[in-house]
């Protein structure tokens, strides 16, 4: 009854916040024992990200609406032992520890592996599986065949992956993390890095097949996949152990790994396995430990910041030009100018960046994460611009033109010296709102490896599981920045308004 | 010095000017007047092209431009650019440019368009200003300005282009009574100088006073034309009488 009371000392406010959390959460059987719960529902809901999951669980590519992989069959396997249905509940793969957590299903079956770290989170059952790591190459690229010869190179693995833990931990090797297992392989052919190290099923399935890329020495560094459970469902875990044990005495599991080319010596390891016991570490409060943690949102800030402004920089003289071809431009530009903002403005910004990032090498323009970043969000937040633009110069009413006009202006000129500076007047406060919207936006940017504010506060939250300190800090960085900015506006506006007495 | 031969000009199918012919010799000061709607601003604002005729010809001093429409050329450009420069227009609503002090107002066109230093325009923007009595308004905005200090100062504006004919539309209809007489004395002051001027008004008193010639104009045709003691004192046609009565009761 010691940690409360620690607690109550000056966090009077982070506390209430935990304590309505947890008195909202869904949790499934609070109280019940879970695997009574999970029979009496006559299903078993097993978290999994099947996005780019081949080859644990994927869509079937004849039978799109169905799952397929080998996780599905075991999980199919799993249940039955339990007398119950299989279900699987899609979760972003990086966030299935406290999708677990909250109770969004019971198990966790998705190449988990049973590590210190991992275990600090949940209970793990005996391993299913035995994997290892394989480095991956382009197949003209002669590149380094062990952990040793990575040192100083460029390594794109799975983000949060046992991979990314070993890289870290080795050192000197610049780790590039991605958020699915195809995305390493498509920078990998797009020349963008030269390396990838992933889990060996993902390269069996992915990389083996491929003839632009190879494997780069044997698999080394093997470890164990194995279901994650909540801590307090004992019965469950020894249930599923029971099961497992079942499984791979009866040979059920090696004709699963069999069906998808997964079987290999190593898995005899299943049979022989002995859990070594783990010493829980108190869990982190990264607000006691701030000046650890700060500066590396701070680093993100940085990016997110350098983003987002020369993102903006792009839409407003983009956004300029977009208008003024589609108010005074010929017919055909006209057109282009007004398709141009539909389409983008009806389009999603995600699947803009995908596009500029991964499709463009397709075709043979291949440009950096930051590059990238910096021309989805500008292109993307031209076609905004290019409206705020366009109904700031028809709010400026016809007698200025005419008044200039009749002065011996020419067209241009008097779009230069007496429409314009009025209408940017005009557009101020929503370009302002465009910025500050953009600058928010800018943490979409992820999805391409770029590691911004974000992305490091979400690297650090599932690392540390410190969701709240970590968001706290992470949001009041967002607003310390932004608040600046819409003041910024409200003066600029204000110092321009010339027609108060 | 102007010059207009059989202007026509429609809006959509509605003829607004039905072949309408002036000339006016240089330094005259031309007044019309008519009922609303009656094509005086159109044919107006034909003469420095805000409005393109249909057809017709319009000479001012050595410029001419025959056939409407929008030029087509750059030849044709620059000679509608030439005409406008010969013209300059003071507007019903003002039109200055609210972003630009009253001296930028008035500097703005000379030093963009003819190239004037800007020193030398400004200091043919102060003689302008201290000849409509607002030298110490050169550093306020627009929105500082009453409505009579606003259109003088676009009187001046289209005076620093040095024009040759000065074209007012309705200058004073958008201004209190007690407002309208500062900017008719600069007009009236403008024509003892020798300008020569078009001015649309509905301002009788004004017209009778300063203009050499007045048209009367109405459902887009000159009706009938001569000095003011003619129009005023014995009209030809019974409508301008009837246009008149009803003017000066008002």
């Amino acid at each position: 009854m010691s940690k409360p009371a620690r607690w109550t000392r000056g966090h009077h406010w982070v506390f209430l916040v935990l304590v309505l959390l947890l008195a909202s959460r869904p949790r499934l059987g609070f109280c019940a024992d879970q695997l009574q719960t999970i029979q009496a529902r006559g299903e078993l809901l097993w978290g999994a990200d099947a996005e780019g999951g081949a080859p644990y669980v994927y869509p079937d590519p004849q039978k799109p609406e169905q799952m397929t992989g080998f996780e599905c069959d075991l999980a199919a396997a799993l249940a039955a032992k339990l007398g119950v249905k299989p279900r699987m509940v899609q979760n972003q793969w990086d966030q299935l520890l406290p999708a677990l957590d909250r109770g969004n299903f019971d198990i966790i079956l998705n190449g988990l592996e049973i590590t210190a770290d991992n275990q600090q989170h949940a209970a793990m059952s005996r391993p299913y599986y035995v994997y290892a790591q394989q480095i991956v190459t382009r197949k003209d690229f002669a590149g380094p065949t062990n952990l040793d010869g990575l040192k100083g190179k460029t390594v794109g693995v799975l983000a949060s992956s046992a991979a990314q833990r070993l890289l870290q931990n080795a050192g000197g090797i610049e780790v590039k993390s991605y958020p699915g297992n195809v995305e390493s392989f498509l920078d990998l052919k797009a020349g963008r890095i030269d390396i990838a190290m992933l889990d060996l099923p993902i390269a069996l399935f992915y990389a083996k097949p491929d003839p632009a890329l190879k494997f780069s020495g044997g698999p080394f560094a093997p470890g164990y996949y194995g279901i994650g459970v909540r801590k307090e469902d004992a019965t469950l875990l020894a249930a599923i152990n029971q099961a497992l044990g079942q499984l791979i005495r009866d040979g059920a599991l090696e004709r699963i790994y069999r069906q998808h080319g997964l079987w290999d010596d190593r898995q005899a390891m299943l049979a022989s396995y002995k859990p070594e016991t783990v010493t829980q570490r108190k869990s982190i409060s990264t607000l006691r430990e701030w000046p650890k943690y700060l500066p590396l949102l701070l680093r993100g800030a940085v990016t997110t910041v350098t983003l987002s402004v020369l993102g903006m920089m792009l839409a407003v003289a983009a956004g300029l030009a977009v208008a003024l071809a589609r108010l005074y431009g010929p017919l055909p530009l006209r057109w282009m100018a007004q398709a141009y903002v539909e389409v983008v403005r009806g389009t999603p910004l995600l699947i803009q960046l995908f596009l500029i990032y991964y499709g463009l090498p397709q075709i043979g323009l291949r440009l950096n994460a930051f590059l990238a970043g910096v021309l989805g969000l500008g292109l993307n937040y031209a076609a905004n611009e290019a409206e705020n633009y366009r109904a700031g110069i028809q709010s400026i009413p016809k007698g200025q033109t005419e008044a200039a006009l009749a002065l011996g202006m020419s067209g241009p000129q008097v779009l230069r010296r007496v429409v314009l500076p009025q209408a940017l007047r005009v557009v101020i406060p929503p370009v302002t709102n465009d910025f500050i919207a953009m600058f928010k936006d800018s943490s979409i940017v992820s999805v391409i490896t770029m590691v911004e504010l974000t992305k490091v506060y979400g690297e650090l939250a599932t690392s540390t599981y410190d969701y709240i300190g970590l968001g706290l800090m992470t949001a009041g960085i967002y607003f310390a920045l932004s608040y600046p900015a819409s003041l910024f506006a409200n003066w600029l506006e204000r110092s321009r308004s010339y027609d108060r007495r | 010095m102007i010059v207009v031969e059989n202007l026509i000009k429609s809006y959509n199918a509605t003829r607004v000017l039905h072949g309408v012919d002036h000339s006016q010799k240089r330094g005259e000061a031309v007044v019309l007047i008519g009922p609303s709607g009656c094509g005086k601003s159109t044919f107006l604002r034909c003469l420095n092209q805000l409005e393109l005729a249909d057809a017709g010809r319009i000479t001012i001093g050595d410029v001419t431009i025959t056939g409407g429409g929008a030029p087509r050329s750059a030849e044709e450009r620059a000679r509608q650019q030439r005409l406008r420069l010969r013209a300059g227009m003071v507007f019903q609503s003002f039109n200055l440019f609210p972003h630009l002090t009253v001296l930028r107002n008035i500097t703005e066109a000379p030093t963009v368009v003819k190239k004037i230093p800007r020193q030398e325009a400004e200091a043919a923007a102060r003689a302008l200003l201290a000849k409509i009595g607002l030298e110490h308004k050169a550093g306020a905005y627009p929105a500082q300005l009453s409505g009579g200090q606003q259109q003088r100062v676009a009187i001046a504006r289209a005076l620093a282009m040095e024009p040759e004919v000065m074209l007012f539309d309705e200058p004073t209809s958008a201004l209190d009574p007690e407002l309208r007489d500062e900017v008719l004395r600069v007009m009236r002051q403008l024509a003892e100088e020798g300008m020569t001027m078009i001015v649309v008004t509905h301002e009788m008193q004004f017209a009778r006073d300063m203009a050499d010639t007045i048209l009367f104009f109405e459902g887009g045709r000159v009706l009938e034309s001569g000095s003011p003691e003619q129009i005023f004192t014995a009209p030809a046609h019974e409508r301008t009488r009837d246009f008149l009565k009803r003017a000066i009761m008002r």
